[in-house]
């Protein structure tokens, strides 16, 4: 791992790509990508070593009205961490999903921001909730859900005198 | 064991007859004193444990050499459909609330529930956490609450300790 293969890689996909990336430090580059052309984007690095697709991760923007998603490859031959980072409307969160490249573990991690974020990724095949069946409020995991408000009106009764320790 | 509680709980449950302390033989009924059954029956209970979380480790040491609560003639068992006590330990998910009510369900009729632990109760330290139910009796009938977070092997104990109790007063 070094400062050259960052280059090396950095070189090879601004001259494929017309895209904005910079070296974050050592061993790590982070790109912003647009939703166009992503999946083949993501195909081609999976050609250039980038096997593993560690995590995504989703970061909520209300103010901008955006979800931001961070794809995090890893390369084992070059030692080189990329994060790929995507703006996505909030209000129409659709993605499209990236199980035809890295296959089953991204199937796991669409289908937990799936679940938190409610953002749909098309082409994943089940996306049902890991853990909240039937579930009802909004995606927990949003900035505008307020789960205290969600806990109190779906578990306490604040007609009792003693669960209105749970709402004052 | 099961009788006493529901006799002490019969809010709690509602499954069950009169029927079953009682044989018909002949066309005569023959009337088993129910406490006489009963202490039959707490020598030996066969349980079900479902433990979400932490209740767990501290159950573990129970069933182990230094608690051993096969001295009491309580062994842990692989199907709920044998068990006549459930132990339940720790908060339920709405995801396992529902495998909970599901191995209560399959349990034969004179069954009896054991909560353990604050998050039972309460919700515990999860009471504003969006995807844990608060109190168990919401949604399964509990006969007893073992508190504590988690509960110490002694008070499952004390608690089995009242219920023998009770069925040895039992006329």
């Amino acid at each position: 791992m070094g400062a050259k293969e960052d280059l090396e890689i950095l070189d090879k996909i601004t001259s494929e790509f017309n895209l904005e990336c910079k070296v974050q430090r050592k061993g790590s580059i982070w790109l912003d990508t647009p939703t166009e052309g992503f999946v083949d984007f993501c195909k081609w690095l999976k050609e250039q070593g980038f096997e593993h697709l560690s995590a995504i991760s989703a970061i909520d923007w209300p103010d901008e009205g955006t979800y931001q998603l961070a794809y995090h490859l890893w390369s084992y031959q070059d030692k080189i961490l990329i994060t790929l980072k995507v703006k996505i409307d909030r209000q129409n969160a659709v993605m499209d999903s990236v199980t035809d490249v890295w296959d089953g573990s991204a199937q796991a991690h669409e289908r937990e921001i799936h679940e938190l974020f409610g953002v749909k990724f098309e082409g994943n095949n089940n996306l049902t909730p890991l853990f909240l069946e039937d579930w009802e409020g909004l995606p927990p995991f949003r900035k505008d859900f307020n789960w205290r408000e969600y806990v109190g009106g779906k578990y306490y009764d604040r007609e009792n005198e003693r669960e209105r320790v749970y709402y004052d | 064991m099961k009788r006493a509680h529901r006799q002490t709980c019969s809010g709690f449950c509602r499954e069950g007859s009169q029927s079953d302390s009682r044989r018909v033989d002949k066309g005569t009924k023959v009337t088993v004193k129910e406490s006489t059954k009963l202490k039959r029956l707490i020598k030996a209970i066969w349980i079900f444990n479902w433990f979400n979380s932490c209740g767990f480790i501290e159950l573990v040491p129970v069933v182990g050499s230094r608690w051993d609560m096969e001295r009491f003639g309580m062994i842990i068992v692989g199907s709920p459909r044998h068990a006549d006590v459930l132990f339940i330990a720790g908060y339920q998910t709405l995801k396992s609330i529902k495998r909970a009510r599901r191995v209560y369900e399959q349990m034969a009729a004179p069954r009896v529930v054991i909560a353990l632990g604050a998050c039972t109760m309460t919700g515990g330290m999860y009471w504003d956490s969006y995807n844990t139910i608060k109190r168990l009796s919401d949604y399964i009938p509990v006969n007893m609450y073992i508190p504590g977070c988690p509960p110490r092997p002694e008070a499952v104990f004390e608690a089995c300790g009242k219920i023998f109790q009770h069925v040895e007063e039992m006329d």
